[in-house]
């Protein structure tokens, strides 16, 4: 090979990737991003969608259906709190559902790169809901009113959810048990952390973690009383300002395949 | 050829685009370049690398542009050293997957994942020296 062949291609090439690189930055090529999208995402689901089948395959379902029935139990237990709250403050003529079908737009999982496939926790998911179905960036993202995580970036047919156990994101929360409020910190790997509790608030093993609400002027963001997880640990040291906790979700992310975003609160 | 070289970054393509954060496609390109040293591999590594992009909801052209600047590293470096060798492809996949895995922003295990992704190199070697041999001779 000569040198000075492929030392064009690579310049050209490079040229080219830079180009695209920076159009692709500052916006200009979002119609033919989404496009591109669109056509690729139903491979996609189908290369996700086989592979979820095969890792499924053999697991036992006497745990996945007890697993499911904990997950109806804990969506019981929140909306039963949140029915007794409201019927304390005489507006029980409301009958409140949390959140309200109506907002929610059903997603396909059709991607969830993981390090090592059905066993690492994914710290991303791919859906083949965008743009055009309602999605935006900042939405919430749920199943069986549990949070899974938030809208990072919408195109026109998909979008990428950050999960809340994604090192990256943070939101307040509170625990349903005692209503002691703190901020929920994603640790990478699934794991999480209940952080900023005051030492002077109560924490127990076993408490249900919910989200505090912090939903902006548009709709966006997580809305209250979503199942964050289940406290595991407690770490509490009287020389320290706060204490925390180490939350686990009752989801598991890696063998998601269907969620909701919520369009609107 | 060609053929080939297209049926592996497709495989190694779906492989990345929804199961795995380790990268297949850096890894086939980094095979293939070493045992074709042919010029064309950097128009697959191009197009390989904007579709990787468009799949995993990165910014457009970076993939691309990491792909061919290692491929023009190492074309670099085999003008001066022998490059098909078990030790140059794991310790350019190696070097390689722990500059992409970082600049992607994967970095949970990426200590772990990047001595994964060498040994799935030197694996992915020797497949494709295998195949190469037994389809063309």
């Amino acid at each position: 090979m000569q040198k000075r062949n492929f030392v064009s291609y690579f310049l050209i090439f490079l040229a080219l990737s830079l180009i695209i690189f920076g159009a692709s930055k500052i916006g200009l090529l979002k119609p033919l991003d989404s496009l591109g999208k669109g056509i690729l995402s139903p491979f996609q689901a189908l290369t996700y969608g086989a592979f979820a089948k095969i890792t499924d395959f053999g697991s036992n379902s006497q745990v996945k259906a007890l697993q499911a029935q904990n997950l109806k139990l804990t969506k019981k237990l929140v909306d039963q709190n949140k029915l007794i709250a409201d019927n304390k403050a005489l507006r029980d003529q409301f009958q409140i559902q949390n959140p309200k079908s109506t907002s929610l737009i059903e997603a396909d999982v059709i991607g969830a790169p993981v390090f090592i496939p059905g066993i690492s926790v994914p710290e991303t998911l791919i859906l083949n809901r965008g743009e055009n179905d309602g999605v935006k960036a900042g939405q919430a993202v749920i199943y069986e009113a549990n949070l899974i995580g938030k809208v990072a970036e919408a195109s026109a047919f998909s979008s990428s959810v950050i999960l809340v156990s994604n090192a990256s994101l943070s939101f307040t929360a509170k625990s349903l048990e005692t209503q002691s409020q703190g901020v929920v910190k994603g640790q990478g790997g699934g794991e999480m952390i209940l952080d900023n509790v005051l030492l002077t608030d109560s924490l127990q093993k076993q408490d249900t973690v919910l989200t505090k609400g912090d939903v902006n002027a548009e709709g966006s963001g997580f809305p209250p009383d979503l199942v964050v997880g289940k406290i595991v640990s407690i770490s509490k040291n009287p020389s320290d300002l706060f204490q925390k906790a180490d939350v686990k979700s009752l989801i598991d992310f890696s063998k998601l395949t269907k969620v909701f975003v919520i369009a609107n609160y | 050829m060609k053929l080939l070289v297209f049926t592996l970054l497709i495989i190694a393509l779906i492989l990345e685009a929804s199961l795995t954060t380790i990268p297949f496609v850096f890894l086939v390109l980094l095979c293939l370049l070493v045992l074709l040293r042919e010029n064309w591999l950097f128009v697959f590594a191009f197009a390989f690398g904007l579709v990787l992009d468009l799949v995993s909801f990165k910014t457009l052209g970076i993939s691309s542009a990491f792909f061919v600047v290692f491929l023009f590293l190492v074309l670099l470096y085999q003008s001066k050293f022998e490059i098909a060798t078990n030790a140059f492809i794991f310790f350019s996949s190696l070097l390689g997957s722990f500059a992409y895995l970082m600049i992607l922003g994967y970095n949970n295990s990426l200590i772990l994942q990047t001595i994964l992704s060498s040994i799935i190199g030197l694996l992915l070697f020797k497949l494709v020296r295998g195949l190469k041999v037994k389809i063309y001779g």
